[in-house]
């Protein structure tokens, strides 16, 4: 027989052999997935139907200096474009397009050899001619499939568990969320407002187990967060109750063809959920730990760590939600500005909503620092008496 | 009253009640960094300047304020401070190089009708503009990252002085996988909710799946929330190297003054 540590040490070794030969799968099928998804991607003009042409040779014609009313100088472009039909019945086929661009490219862009754009044919009655066209969007899925991976990569390499678990639950999430969206748009009599608190409840369950998988931390942190959100929440209704909405501008919402109140009202609610996770979760771990570490602490020293831990994480948070935000909003706010917009309407156009976002979304960080404090010790407290 | 009046004069007193002293200071700091990113845009509306250069001032400041204002000024905050630095400027040159190769700038479809009475010939580089919102999106949850790691293994290093430099880093790396979840979490849910309205839209319209892919709007909005995870991966491992660097160095240097 063998001396049970040489047994113990045999096993080890068998058990890290086969956690390493499922690394290598992993790893293989991952560069499978990669390799195929860039070759298709690159060559998947077949599967489209509108026409796609790769730009094989530019022309610019001389550039015009414009200064518009507001006396703001820039400069236009003509662009004469050679490009090779992709796909199609015209397949292999020369047309020729024009692109007017200009140097600061708010709404318009220029194109360089081997761009490929969706483009319209127009019918010509002469064969012998190049066909002509008009350029109506590039073709931007190699790119967004480049970036996807560049993510998965880094979240891998870096994060690895975790970082495949944040890649599944931002998947798994966001099937959740376009799945509940084709549920409201199709079905009209279910209100927003309970569709968006069952996808609370389902998010914050799906990202909080992958997060910390299935413990007492969990749990707790997954009461705070709903008692968290749906206070912070009540507290934001109140509030645009109380005001009559005096003072949000609801504008930049004017493409919805739907009532935009209850969809911001949804946004704001998703919107503040991931912090007030990070919030809650964070809490009940560290508290949990300390409670491990000395299964005799008092209720009281617990409860001081508790906000002490609370007040280090409050600020940061709250500003990671301000900047998210409003950030978004700078392209609108430096047109508007260049428009020579007054000042006032162009901060209460573009941000009265992101900042109502912002502040809400802060209110439930701050609340859900007590909530979680007071969940993590009951959940505690049952520990100890088991 | 205004909404947003009531609203930022509840979120002050809770942060007064719950955080004391401690949240006083994170409302001002918030108040600060509003007033920074607002002299920013000002400063971009003018096309001499680089909106990339402003950019990486604005984060060094805002990076300032975060850091040394809240947590005052300690080799915690300075190596985090360094960290966060580091961090920007290279996520700076990946995102400039990925929105220009990309295309993707300006206005999606959905403003078309909103900008439709506007000059859009305003002189202003809106490729680098681009890669401003999505670094100063990010900004943020880069700091929170960085200050956690730092903070923690500055701990490990007092309770543990003999620690070698590679089990440093490694338990740097780690403390920094445990924060990636929920920090990236954190940026999914508050793009999703940016972006609700916009996702409505698509689906009212009913884009088939070829055209949202390809649509600028979508492509921009998974632009975002990628770079922001990439973001918060690429701080980990620096933010764990720059502080197992100066702590093991400072070790060194007060072995070899005894």
């Amino acid at each position: 027989m063998f001396p049970s540590h040489i047994m113990e040490v045999f096993l080890l070794h068998n058990i890290l052999k086969k956690r390493k030969y499922k690394q290598i799968v992993f790893y293989v099928l991952i560069a499978i997935c990669f390799i195929a998804s860039v070759f298709f991607v690159f060559h998947n003009e077949a599967f489209y139907e509108r026409p796609i042409a790769e730009v094989i040779k530019i022309h610019v014609q001389d550039s015009t200096p414009v200064t518009d009313m507001y006396n703001n100088k820039d400069y236009l472009y003509t662009q004469h474009i050679t490009a090779i039909l992709k796909n199609g019945q015209e397949k292999g086929q020369i047309i020729q397009l024009k692109n007017d661009y200009s140097a600061s490219g708010a709404f318009d862009q220029e194109y360089h050899v081997g761009n490929k754009l969706f483009v319209t044919i127009k019918e010509s009655t002469d064969k012998h001619l190049d066909l002509t066209g008009t350029i109506l969007d590039v073709k931007r899925d190699q790119f967004v499939l480049m970036i996807t991976w560049v993510f998965i990569f880094a979240l891998l390499i870096v994060g690895r568990r975790q970082g495949l678990f944040s890649i599944i639950s931002l998947m798994v999430n966001a099937l959740v969320l376009s799945f509940a969206l084709d549920l409201y748009v199709k079905h009209s009599n279910i209100s927003l407002l309970f569709i968006s608190g069952l996808c609370v409840l389902l998010f914050t369950v799906i990202s909080l187990i992958l997060i910390n998988g299935f413990n007492d931390k969990t749990y707790a942190a997954i009461v705070a967060t709903l008692l968290g959100t749906f206070i912070s929440l009540l507290i934001s209704a109140l509030v645009l109750w109380i005001t009559s909405e005096n003072g949000l501008r609801y504008e930049e919402m004017q493409f919805l063809t739907r009532p935009y109140r209850v969809i911001f009202m949804a946004g704001l609610f998703i919107g503040a959920l991931g912090a007030v996770m990070d919030v809650s979760i964070t809490m009940a771990s560290s508290m949990f730990a300390l409670f491990e570490q000395n299964q005799s602490i008092s209720g009281q020293a617990l409860k001081t760590s508790g906000m002490d831990i609370g007040k280090d994480i409050m600020g940061t948070i709250t500003s990671i939600l301000f900047f998210v935000y409003i950030c978004g909003s700078i392209p609108m706010l430096i047109l508007y500005l260049k428009n020579s917009y007054p000042l006032g309407q162009t901060l209460s156009m573009n941000l009265s909503l992101e900042l109502a976002r912002a502040l809400a979304g802060g209110i439930g960080v701050v609340l859900t620092i007590p909530i979680s404090l007071y969940t993590s010790i009951f959940f505690i407290n049952r520990k100890r008496a088991k | 009253m205004n909404v947003l009046v009531w609203l930022t004069a509840i979120l002050f007193i809770l942060m007064i009640v719950i955080g004391g002293k401690k949240g006083v200071r994170s409302f001002l700091s918030l108040f600060l960094n509003f007033g920074v990113l607002f002299i920013t845009i000002f400063l971009m509306t003018n096309p001499k300047n680089s909106p990339i250069l402003l950019t990486l001032i604005a984060c060094t400041v805002i990076s300032w304020i975060s850091l040394f204002y809240i947590n005052h000024i300690s080799s915690k905050t300075v190596t985090a401070f360094i960290s966060t630095m580091i961090t920007i400027v290279i996520l700076l040159l990946f995102i400039v190089w990925i929105t220009d190769k990309s295309m993707l700038r300006g206005f999606g479809e959905e403003s078309t009708e909103e900008i439709s009475i506007f000059s859009l010939y305003i002189g202003v580089n809106f490729v680098q503009i681009s890669a401003s919102v999505i670094i100063m999106s990010t900004i943020g949850a880069i700091l929170d990252v960085a200050i956690s790691i730092a903070t923690s293994m500055h701990e490990i290093f007092h309770h543990n002085p003999s620690i070698s430099k590679k089990k440093l880093f490694t338990s740097g790396m780690s403390i920094g996988r445990d924060i990636l979840g929920t920090d990236t979490n954190t940026l999914f849910f508050a793009f999703f909710g940016g972006y609700l309205s916009l996702l409505i839209w698509f689906k009212d319209l009913s884009y088939s799946i070829d055209e949202i892919i390809n649509s600028k709007v979508f492509s921009t909005e998974l632009m975002m929330i990628f770079c922001a995870g990439i973001g918060i991966a690429f701080i980990i491992p620096i933010t764990a190297s720059v502080n197992a660097y100066y702590l093991i160095r400072k070790r060194e240097k007060t072995e070899n003054l005894s």
